[in-house]
C-alpha cells in the first residue's frame, strides 16, 4: 500500500486499489478528487488560485496550481490511465477556507471554490459533494479501491465526504 | 480556567539568547543594516557557519563550485536565506519542537514562520509609503514565537478552545487561548520579545500582529505587512495547526497595504514557491 502525498499546485493519478492519494492543510486551496467506479481509478489535484491568466507575460510555473489548467489536466489524468471521456465520474471538492476580508481582496478561499465549479461544469463533470469554507485547514484523502474520501482537521474527528 | 499566574515564571524559564544571537536580531531588527555587518556576527559562530555553508553547498543551490565563505554564500543564495538560518539556530527550540497545545508536528511552527516572513517580504512593496523588506522578513520570522509558551499552557484543552470557537462564544483563536491562558499568544510573545530584549519594531510587531490598527503609527506598515503575511501563510496551509484560519482580518490594512485581487494571485504563487525552495536550501540537504 502506498500513500501518494501530493502538495499545492501538483496531482496524481492511480488504480492501483491499495494506493491512497492525500493531501495535507488545505487552507483556501481547492482539493478536487475524481473517480471512476467501474474502473477504480481516482486522481486528486490540490489548486491554490482560480486563474492562471494572471500570469500575462510571466508564463506558467505550476498548470496544477490553477482552477483553469489544473482541473483539465485532472481529467486528461484520469483518461490516461483508461478512463473513457463521457463516463461518469464521481467528482467531489474540499478546502476553500479564508479569513473573511470585508474589503473582498484577500477572499481567495471563496474565489477558489466558485472558480473550480465553474471549470468543473466547463469540462461536464458533476460535483458529487463538497465541504468548503468556513476556517478550518482540511487534509483529504480518496482511498483509490472504493473512492471514499476523508477528511480531518487538527483537534477534530476524522469524517466522510 | 485561568493559570495567568505561571505564564511570568513560564517565559523566564525560557532559555536566553546566546550573544551572538542578541546582536544578530538587535542588527536585523533595524530598517537599514548591512550584510557586511551580518558576515562579521556570523563568522563569530562556528555551528551558524556551518549551517550557512551547508544550505549554499546544498543540491536546493548546486554551485559549480564549493562555497567556502560566509560572503559567498551569501552572493549564491540571497540575504533571507541567511537570515533564517540564522535566526532559526537563535532559539531552535522555539522554531523546532512540536507544539503540542496546537496539535502541530515538529517543524510546522518553523515552516509557518518563514511563510509569513516571505509573505511579509512580498507584501512589503505594496506598502503606501516605503518600508524595509528586509525588516518585514525578520519580524515575520519572529511574530508567533508566544506559541512556543502557549502551547504548553494550551496542552490538554483543544477540544475546549475549539469548542469556543464552534459556538461562537469566542470570535477568533485569540479570544479562546484567552479563556484559557488569561492572555493570548501575541501578549504572551511580546513578554518573550521582553525577556529576549529584542528590538522594539520586532517586539510590536510580535505584539500587534492580529491587530495591527492598534500598534503605534511608527510600526504601522511593518506591522500590517507582517499581520497579511501571516493570513496568507494560513491560506496555504501553512499555519500551525489547531487554529486553522480561526482569525480576523484587520480591514484598515487598505490605509497602508494597496493591492489588488490580481497582484494578490501572483504574490500567492511567489510565496508559494520561494517558501518550498527556501525551506528545501536551508534544511541544507548535502549533494552527492
Amino acid at each position: 500500500m502506498g500513500i501518494n502525498y501530493i502538495g499545492i499546485g501538483d496531482f496524481a493519478v492511480s488504480n492501483k486499489p491499495d494506493d491512497i492519494i492525500k493531501t495535507m492543510a488545505l487552507g483556501s486551496c481547492v482539493g478536487i478528487m475524481l473517480y471512476d467506479p467501474k474502473l477504480k481509478i481516482a486522481a486528486m489535484g490540490h489548486i491554490a488560485l482560480p486563474d492562471s491568466k494572471v500570469r500575462g507575460q510571466r508564463g506558467m510555473d505550476k498548470p496544477g496550481r490553477y482552477a483553469d489548467t489544473g482541473i483539465p489536466l485532472l481529467a486528461k489524468a484520469m483518461l490516461n490511465k483508461g478512463s473513457k471521456r463521457g463516463r461518469s465520474l464521481i467528482v467531489k471538492i474540499a478546502g476553500g477556507a479564508q479569513i473573511n476580508d470585508p474589503n473582498d481582496t484577500f477572499n481567495i478561499g471563496k474565489r477558489n471554490v466558485l472558480a473550480v465549479k465553474k471549470i468543473l461544469w466547463k469540462c461536464s463533470l458533476i460535483l458529487k459533494a463538497e465541504d468548503t469554507g468556513g476556517n478550518i485547514g482540511r487534509t483529504m484523502q480518496v482511498g483509490v479501491d472504493t473512492g471514499e474520501v476523508t477528511l480531518s482537521s487538527p483537534g477534530r474527528s476524522k469524517w466522510k465526504l | 480556567m485561568i493559570v495567568t499566574k505561571s505564564i511570568a515564571d513560564r517565559v523566564k524559564e525560557m532559555p536566553m539568547l546566546s550573544v551572538v544571537s542578541t546582536r544578530l536580531l538587535e542588527l536585523l531588527g533595524e530598517d537599514n543594516y548591512s550584510i557586511r555587518d551580518v558576515v562579521s556576527i556570523v563568522e563569530n559562530d562556528a555551528i551558524l557557519t556551518t549551517k550557512i555553508l551547508r544550505a549554499a553547498n546544498s543540491v536546493a543551490y548546486s554551485p559549480r563550485v564549493p562555497i567556502t565563505s560566509v560572503t559567498a554564500a551569501i552572493n549564491n543564495m540571497g540575504e533571507k536565506v541567511i537570515m533564517g538560518i540564522a535566526i532559526e539556530s537563535c532559539a531552535p527550540k522555539v522554531f523546532k519542537d512540536p507544539l503540542g497545545g496546537y496539535m502541530s508536528e515538529a517543524g510546522q511552527m518553523w515552516d509557518h514562520s518563514l511563510c509569513t516572513a516571505i509573505g511579509a517580504r512580498q507584501l512589503s512593496s505594496y506598502t503606501i509609503k516605503e518600508s524595509s523588506s528586509n525588516l518585514a522578513f525578520t519580524a515575520g520570522l519572529l511574530h508567533d514565537i508566544g506559541k512556543s509558551v502557549m502551547s504548553v499552557i494550551l496542552e490538554g484543552n483543544t477540544e475546549e478552545m475549539l469548542g469556543h470557537i464552534d459556538n461562537g462564544e469566542a470570535v477568533s483563536f485569540l479570544d479562546a487561548e484567552k479563556k484559557i491562558a488569561g492572555m493570548d499568544h501575541t501578549e504572551l510573545g511580546y513578554e518573550l520579545a521582553q525577556h529576549w530584549k529584542l528590538p522594539e519594531q520586532l517586539a510590536m510587531a510580535i505584539r500587534y500582529h492580529h491587530h495591527p490598527q492598534d500598534v503605534d503609527d511608527k510600526y504601522k506598515d511593518l506591522v500590517y505587512t507582517v499581520h497579511l503575511g501571516d493570513i496568507l501563510a494560513m491560506m496555504a496551509g501553512i499555519g500551525t495547526g489547531v487554529d486553522g484560519l480561526a482569525y480576523s482580518i484587520d480591514r484598515t490594512y487598505k490605509d497602508y497595504i494597496e493591492i489588488r485581487e490580481d497582484e494578490l494571485a501572483i504574490a500567492v504563487a511567489d510565496i508559494q514557491e520561494e517558501f518550498f525552495k527556501t525551506k528545501q536550501a536551508i534544511l541544507g540537504e548535502e549533494t552527492e
